[in-house]
């Protein structure tokens, strides 16, 4: 079976065109990083920019994050459909609707249809997870919403806030009667719909050099190659069926056993398929873990990518290979109305993109992924509250200072600025200084926590702790942890990683710890410390070369101890004096008798 | 006669340009030495020598000032030869180093470990004291403790020490202090404070070029003094200035105390080349600076003639390399060049690069064993190089070998050899144009409206494409193209900067703390020029503000039109400026926020005298017949009958019609069908696109 029509298919003018709109969404993801006004787009990078086609394909989407950029395509649709016959050239639209195809409410996603000689032919997007957008709680991670009221976030199906590229200012003013910090929040705003409209200013002049009929030709060309390269990499694998399951950790009363999870993985190489069936999960809950449609697609679909080729292009050509089956009111399917989906990029969706790429690891070594490191923890958290150094003015902003650890692969070691699943070590982390200089805090360390990788021939990344507390007025932290209960799991005989834990110092200095997921006020003297979990291990331990384990223990990352213990392998000498070496006789008796 | 000599070591050749009093220009190439770079230096200058009609002791015996621009920095970071360097931290961030900024380019990519940090987590020692955001102390500095970390440095035999302690821009109290300690502890010891050499906020970025510069001191202090004996051993007794990344030079003693300011001098040299050439040839001061090599291809811009300068250079790859943090002349690179290798990916797409053949095999038409289809290798079968005559004579092309390996990709897409090997030039141009396009659109240059200078070896086989796709009408290929950088190196001024952070804000503007600081960087900069031997009285000092949007956090350069501050319309004037700044980057300006100036720099240009630049007027007349012809294709599967013009044959005001091919003895111009060149009055090419 040949995807690609060989007669007609042009592989010198399709890597051209295919060169030109990649670095369209380059130039747009440059415009919305550095014009930006939030900490949270412009340090950390949580946003993601993409081209769709006209008929609601994803196209193009350069090295946005995953969990963003699976499902534009869907807000293209959603957009479309809302303004049937009423789409024009100069309009730009916000859609935030989880239920019509955005991720959660917090990503504002700013689309504009682009038009040439008349015709509709490309929707941009870009997509920006904000600092606010005015939830009932100063969050944009409500986990115990009970509902998308009480969640509480101003929702945009597909809301026009341009037209003739003049904006409806009565939008505008919506927002900023809701929004906190508002000021910021317009900033972030104008460089949304400067990135989607740079991108339709080249997307015209594409058109322009090439002609219409040319860029339909390479629309058409360029998602039958992708789907021809999927093809190659699901070739490759074995004809398989694979299960993974596990669970969301525990939220107080409501899920005093957390949301069990399930993914069955069927690889068909004959018809170059693979099937992700979720179909097999609870109902609905009434907090904000549920995921949207997108959510559910694009984190399971990413645990496949992390498994293949990596530089196979990620669009609606590609996916044409994998199939979702998702199921109606599931808590990992399509929800049911009203449920709240304020975490779905994150909490469940970390849970998924595990399950897919530890299920992969099923297939045999060298294919799949450990599970990564879980939870948005405290160094993650979303502070706000006046700043005592300018006149009390108002501050709201996640942080992006800790992180969990990077899963063990069949050939690399975790890292430690993984993230989490969905970040997949995309996204910038936070200046301590810069953070410092935008809020009233002061952090007190952040360090690598020795010895909490989970172990492998291929060893997760190690968790980080740190400290950290407000200046002199009091600081709302909220964070919606996962981990603290189920740690990431390791695969192939990879040991697991380490779980989240998280402490409140009081100003006297007694310590008291902190559930997963936390609401609280801090006031002056008193800290957050703790550390996110650890990625967990990729192969047994007693696999890893000895030189290797050898530089961890030189470098921190494990202990001597842990070396012995877990590595099998024994070291002789002194840290301090540059003599720490492996005593290769002892090694080898030890790892002799591993059981 | 009065001779100067600029000196561009590289990887692989050493080019050297030698200007006479008239400003004439004669290039010299060898084989870089890398164990004693001097050796390859006067094999290169002896072979301009050679051309000059004299030797290599009486051409140094005349020269005046000699100008050297070395890899060497760069080379002993990329190789991990670095001095054993220890890392000092506040207690509690052992790990800035490592963590770096995070970021990473390929999502679902988990083939590759986590890099190392720039110094090993086992050569960084914590010291127990804090500086808090507003510099007030936070944790007392721990004499004791520092001094019991300085005596386990001392044992441990480290040969360099870094000191990066959280805001000691805001404070620097306890790095001074450390500093103090080092020198009664460990005298001698080479040391670098990260207050003193980049004080810019956000603690990656100053930790990474305080360690490089402290790794990079012995070494660079040691090979410096060593070239300067070896030089006047040769009999020179002229000046040596030494090339820098801030677009200038200065003197050795300068240097060894901030040697980071070396690494990637040599590509910092091309932009000052494209300002002369385009001035020279009166194509105005807005320049793209394009030089192509065997593996890479560096962009550079000139904007309204001056240069443009980033902190954010990557020694390796963006995000997992190490970043170079102080404001260096802005040279961007990506891997495409004569050697990028042309392959069918598995969805039948048609790729170049990035991997590459190297200079071991290199290219198949260079006969060393290559079999994979390059981009030379594509420009032999297309035949714009004469196979007998390549470089001048230095190398014989295996012809046959180049068809082989272009017909394995020919083969696959069902094309002929020459047309498959047409669209390998004409993707790896477009790969080229992009790279141009990233760094134009990210200063809101507009292309159409610049000059193109062309540089490197590889310059003339597609700079006519490059230009064409963009748009750009005004493009020179120098007669010294393959020597770019030292021609730049011809021009360079003595260059010192300073820096400050002061951050502040438009609303509520620290006219004092501002004034006090500018007027205190003034003064370093004085009793620096005042420092200076002859000649330092033709100088100007600039001043740029980094600033930004009250909440953005990247700053853009703003040139403050004063140094001082006398009352509310110089605020405005700044703001001003920053709005215009703004908008030319991103299109917009919001006149309704306040501008935040997080860091100042001060940059002091004292001028050298150059040499004199002369394009005498040359009234155009046509080439006529070449006297050679050579069968080249030009996208088609028939050959076209093309001149071949050798620079030799060719005198001011000539214009070539393409198709037609000039072969210089250091590189080749192909000009494409529709297009020409023109030969100016100072010998060099004018290329018209269309």
């Amino acid at each position: 079976m040949t995807v690609t029509d060989e007669t007609s298919f042009d592989p010198y003018m399709t890597a051209i065109i295919a060169n030109r709109i990649d670095g369209i969404v380059r130039e747009m993801t440059n415009t919305l990083l550095r014009a930006a006004r939030s900490a949270v787009i412009n340090s950390a990078r949580d946003f993601s920019c993409s081209i769709c086609t006209a008929d609601d394909q994803l196209l193009a989407s350069a090295e946005g994050l995953p969990i963003h950029i699976f499902g534009s395509h869907m807000q293209a649709r959603a957009m479309r459909l809302a303004h049937e016959g009423d789409l024009k050239d100069g309009d730009c639209y916000l859609h935030n609707d989880p239920y019509t195809g955005n991720t959660h409410a917090a990503d504002h996603t700013f689309l504009v249809p682009v038009f040439f000689e008349g015709e509709h032919l490309f929707t941009t997007v870009a997509k920006a997870h904000q600092a606010d957008t005015g939830n009932s709680l100063p969050t944009t991670y409500m986990a115990g919403a009970k509902d998308q009221y009480a969640e509480g976030s101003l929702i945009f199906p597909s809301v026009r806030i341009q037209r003739d590229n003049e904006m409806i200012e009565d939008i505008v003013r919506m927002c900023r009667s809701r929004i906190r910090v508002p000021d910021q929040w317009y900033g972030d705003f104008l460089a949304g719909i400067g990135a989607a409209r740079v991108a339709e200013r080249r997307l015209k002049e594409l058109c322009a050099k090439y002609g219409k009929a040319q860029i339909k030709t390479f629309i058409r060309d360029w998602l039958d190659y992708s789907e021809q390269r999927m093809v190659q990499a699901l070739r490759k694998l074995p004809k398989a069926t694979l299960s993974a399951s596990g669970a969301h950790d525990p939220f107080g009363d409501l899920l005093p056993e957390g949301i069990p999870l399930k993914v069955k993985v069927s690889i068909d190489p004959d018809e170059a398929m693979v099937e992700l069936d979720l179909l097999d999960n609870v109902d609905n809950v009434d907090c904000g873990f549920n995921e949207s449609e997108a959510c559910a697609t694009a984190a399971s679909i990413a645990g496949v990518f992390n498994s293949i080729d990596p530089t196979i292009p990620r669009n609606s050509g590609s996916f044409r290979r994998i199939k979702v089956l998702l199921r109606d009111g599931a808590v990992c399917g399509r929800p049911k109305f009203p449920h709240s989906c304020s975490v779905a990029t994150t909490n469940v969706a970390d849970r998924l993109v595990n399950l897919t790429q530890s299920a992969m690891a099923q297939i045999g070594d060298g294919w799949g992924l450990a599970e990564g490191g879980i939870g948005l923890g405290g160094g993650m958290a979303v502070v706000s509250g006046k700043d005592h150094r300018y006149e009390d003015g108002r501050y709201i902003n996640q942080l992006h200072l800790g992180s969990s650890g990077g899963p063990g692969a069949p050939s690399a070691d975790g890292w430690p600025t993984y993230g989490i699943p969905v970040i997949a070590g995309l996204m910038y982390r936070d200046s301590i200084e810069i953070d410092e200089l935008k809020h009233p805090i002061e952090v007190r360390y952040m360090r690598l926590k020795a010895g909490t990788a989970g172990a492998g021939r291929q060893r997760g990344a190690p968790a980080l702790e740190f400290e950290y507390g407000p200046k002199e007025l009091p600081m709302d932290v909220l964070w919606p942890c996962d981990g603290t209960h189920y740690p990431p799991k390791g695969v192939r005989g990879g040991g697991d990683g380490v779980t989240a834990k998280h402490f409140k110092i009081a100003a006297d200095g007694s310590e008291k710890e902190l559930p997963n997921i936390v609401v609280d006020k801090l006031v002056k003297g008193e800290r957050i410390r703790g550390h996110h979990t650890s990625g967990g291990g990729y192969g047994h331990p007693f696999e890893r070369s000895p030189a290797k384990v050898l530089k961890d223990v030189i470098d921190g990352f494990e202990t001597v101890e842990r070396a012995g213990q877990v590595y099998g392998v024994v070291l002789t000498g002194s840290l301090d004096q540059e003599t720490l070496a492996v005593d290769e006789p002892a090694t080898i008796d030890r790892r002799r008798g591993r059981s | 006669m009065a001779y100067r000599i600029s000196v561009d070591t590289g990887g692989t050749f050493t080019d050297v340009v030698v200007a006479d009093a008239t400003g004439t220009m004669t290039i010299g190439k060898a084989l870089t030495t890398h164990e004693r770079i001097f050796d390859g230096m006067s094999d290169a200058i002896a072979d301009a020598a050679e051309q000059l009609g004299t030797t290599l002791g009486q051409l140094l015996a005349v020269t005046r000032l000699l100008i050297y621009g070395t890899t060497r920095a760069t080379n002993a970071i990329v190789t991990k030869r670095i001095a054993k360097t220890a890392f000092l931290a506040t207690r509690g961030f052992p790990d800035v180093l490592l963590l770096k900024e995070g970021g990473k380019f390929n999502p679902h990519d988990f083939s590759k470990d986590f890099p190392e940090p720039y110094i090993p987590r086992s050569h960084t020692f914590e010291i127990t004291e804090r500086m808090s955001s507003e510099g007030t102390v936070s944790v007392p500095f721990d004499e004791a403790q520092a001094r019991a970390t300085l005596k386990k440095i001392k044992a441990r035999g480290f040969e360099a020490l870094a000191v990066c302690f959280l805001w000691s821009i805001a404070n620097p109290a306890h790095e001074q202090r450390m500093g103090e300690l080092i020198a009664e502890m460990l005298p001698g010891l080479p040391v670098t404070l990260s207050h003193q050499l980049i004080p810019v906020v956000r603690e990656y970025r100053r930790a990474s070029a305080t360690a490089i510069d402290a790794s990079l001191k012995p070494l660079m202090q040691a090979h410096l003094k060593g070239l300067e004996r070896d030089l006047r051993a040769a009999g020179y007794k002229g000046e040596i200035l030494i090339s820098t990344t801030a677009g200038g030079c200065g003197h050795i003693d300068a240097i060894t105390e901030k040697p980071i300011y070396t690494v990637g001098s040599g590509p910092a040299m091309a932009p000052l080349a494209g300002i002369v050439f385009s001035k020279l040839e009166n194509l105005g001061d807005n320049v793209i600076i394009c030089d192509t090599g065997g593996t890479t291809f560096d962009v550079g811009l000139v904007r309204d003639g001056r240069l443009t300068f980033s902190r954010d250079t990557w020694l390796g790859p963006m995000y997992t390399g190490d970043l170079l943090g102080i404001s260096a002349v802005d040279m961007r690179s990506i891997g495409a060049g004569g050697g990028s290798i042309a392959w069918i990916d598995e969805g039948g797409l048609m790729r170049v690069g990035p991997q590459s053949a190297g200079s071991m095999p290199g290219p198949a038409c260079y006969g060393r064993g290559g079999t994979l289809p390059t981009v030379s290798d594509a420009a032999t079968v297309l035949g714009y190089f004469d196979p007998h005559n390549f470089l001048g004579g230095r190398m014989r092309l295996d012809v046959e070998a180049a068809r082989r390996a272009v017909a394995s990709v020919a083969e696959r897409i069902g094309l002929t050899v020459e047309e498959a090997a047409y669209r390998i030039i004409s993707l790896a141009s477009d790969l080229m144009m992009r790279a141009v396009g990233d760094i134009t659109i990210n200063e809101g240059v507009s292309p159409r409206e610049s000059t193109i200078v062309a540089g490197g070896g590889a310059a003339g086989l597609n700079i006519m494409k490059i230009a064409e796709e963009l748009g750009c009408r005004r493009v020179v290929l120098p007669k010294v193209a393959s020597a770019l950088s030292a021609a730049g190196m011809q021009h360079a001024d003595i260059v010192a900067e300073e820096a400050a952070s002061l951050v502040t804000l438009s609303t509520s503007f620290d006219v004092d703390g501002v004034n006090t600081m500018l007027k205190d960087l003034a003064g370093k900069l004085e009793s620096f020029r005042a420092g200076l031997a002859s000649g330092s009285d033709d100088y100007a000092v600039e001043c740029i503000a980094e600033a930004r949007y009250l909440s953005q956090v990247w700053e853009l350069d703003t040139p403050l039109p004063k140094h001082r501050f006398d009352g509310p319309e110089d605020v405005a004037a700044l703001v001003e400026s920053f709005h215009q700044v703004h908008e030319r980057v991103f299109a917009v300006r919001d006149t309704s926020s306040p501008v935040e100036v997080v860091n100042w720099r001060m940059r002091l240009v004292v001028r050298l005298s150059t040499p004199p630049l002369t394009s005498p007027e040359a009234p155009e007349k046509p080439s006529g017949e070449a006297r050679h012809h050579r069968n080249c294709y030009f996208g088609g599967s028939q050959p076209v009958s093309t001149g071949i013009f050798r620079s030799e044959e060719l005198e001011p005001g000539l214009r070539i019609e393409g198709p037609a091919i000039v072969e210089e003895p250091t590189t080749t111009l192909v000009v494409y069908p529709g297009m020409a060149a023109v030969v100016s009055g100072a010998g060099n090419y004018l290329l018209h696109v269309a």
